[in-house]
């Protein structure tokens, strides 16, 4: 089964994965974390219809333009999640530059935390 | 991203069929969400409450609202026609509230299957069972689904007759799709909480029969 | 959304292939059933197109959508399916020309 992506005139997405050769299905079930709902969640109530700031489709045109090599790196909701910042940085809803400090200001409060258990 | 941070220690090849985050990953994915959660509370975006509110709401559904129609419909001639008909009107007939724009209820038979799929990402019917199985969204299952579906039901231990006929729906727009198993064969015995425990997700998802 | 009353192009049993638009960015229409002749199923009603979607744009118009049907042999015909075996996926009207049931198949 090889993968047929030739045509010049149709770019294909790695995304668009439907007949492609893979191995057995990993039968394995996975826990819902926190942090995936929470990604969820924040991505529902952006694409709702009072704030119609992040669509489904903008999402998904979000981890269709990571470059083949991130996407297949990053797990499902990680994707989304990134996805969804890319486009809101794009939209000029959020900067960069203010969610880089909240990120440094939330992973300070988790160094420290662990710094605490570690007798 | 500067501070976004994806690299990853372990290994992926092409073929890895499921990527999961390792301890460090998710505790990363929890930084990295509830800074922006902070940054879009801040820009007066959404509130802290709504945000737990909506994950409530995407708890709640599950196998238990997709067992409910199915019980109906093997026991309600009418409303099984119905279901059939409109899915999304007469899931939300029996107070179940659906998010998507349709659900198509497909149903199988002693001479038909039908199986789920969505190549594109992972469509699901979520309002109805909530979040898909890890193997729903697998590149494995999402890849072969649609080109081996009887290899890939052989998989999951179900290994259909060559003669019965196999529907593969690959959900890729604005559709969702809940498989109507087949009802055991005799209802007479059996009250509606054995019922609704005959089915199970794999059933409505079509990978079992 | 899903407006059924309006005129729409296809009825269920119509022959119809899907074209190879040239597109990029965010489509929904996978690779595998480009070029494949199908028959429509059903017409589902009217929805906002995804590509518009994706770049954000809301405002239409609402394109119809069809439920169509395609034998596996015709899909993969390496993988030697039985006869009976079809895949259903959903397309957009502006994915689809007609056609009829004799081109490329038997």
């Amino acid at each position: 089964m090889t993968r047929n992506n030739t045509s010049k005139t149709c770019p294909r997405g790695y995304h668009d994965i439907g007949g492609d050769a893979a191995g057995a299905i990993p039968r394995t079930e996975l826990a819902w974390l926190h942090w995936e709902k929470q990604t969820e969640a924040i991505r529902n109530l952006l694409g709702d219809g009072t704030r119609r700031i992040v669509s489904l489709d903008e999402m998904r045109r979000g981890f269709e333009n990571f470059g083949a090599e991130k996407y297949k790196a990053l797990s499902f909701y990680r994707r989304r999640l990134d996805a969804m910042i890319d486009v809101l940085i794009e939209k000029r809803v959020i900067t960069c530059e203010e969610l880089d400090a909240a990120i440094s200001e939330k992973r300070a409060v988790w160094l420290k935390a662990a710094d605490q258990e570690t007798p | 991203m500067s501070s976004r941070n994806h690299k990853h220690d372990h290994f992926h090849d092409d073929h890895e069929s499921l990527i999961v985050e390792d301890d460090a990953g998710n505790l990363e994915g929890q930084i990295i969400i509830d800074a922006l959660q902070d940054v879009l509370i801040a820009r007066g975006l959404l509130t802290a409450p709504e945000v737990l509110k909506e994950i409530e709401k995407l708890e709640s559904p599950g196998v238990h609202l997709g067992a409910k129609i199915v019980a109906r419909a093997w026991t309600d001639f009418d409303y099984k026609a119905k279901l059939l008909e409109n899915g999304k009107q007469a899931i939300g007939d029996i107070g179940i509230t659906v998010g998507e724009a349709q659900i198509i209820v497909v149903e199988n038979t002693p001479k038909k299957h039908n199986l789920i799929t969505c190549t594109l990402c992972s469509c699901y019917p979520r309002s109805i069972l909530g979040q898909p199985p890890s193997w729903y969204i697998s590149k494995a299952y999402r890849a072969r689904a649609v080109r081996e579906p009887r290899q890939v039901l052989a998989e999951f231990g179900t290994v259909l007759p060559d003669d019965m006929e196999l529907i593969v729906h690959d959900s890729n727009a604005d559709m969702r799709y809940l498989v109507l198993p087949e009802p055991p064969e005799s209802l007479l015995d059996i009250n509606e909480t054995e019922m609704e425990s005959l089915v199970t997700r794999d059933r409505l998802i079509g990978v079992m029969r | 959304m899903g407006i059924a009353a309006r005129d729409h192009r296809f009825q269920p049993g119509d022959w119809v292939k899907v074209r190879h638009l040239r597109k990029s960015g965010h489509v929904r229409i996978p690779f595998y059933v480009r070029g494949k002749r199908g028959e429509i199923v059903n017409f589902c009603g009217s929805y906002l197109n995804p590509e518009d979607l994706a770049v954000g744009n809301t405002a239409g118009p609402a394109i119809d959508l069809y439920r169509v049907k395609f034998a596996q042999r015709d899909l993969w015909p390496a993988e030697g399916a039985p006869e009976h075996d079809y895949l259903v996926i959903e397309i957009y009207d502006h994915w689809l020309s007609s056609t009829d049931s004799s081109g490329g198949r038997q």
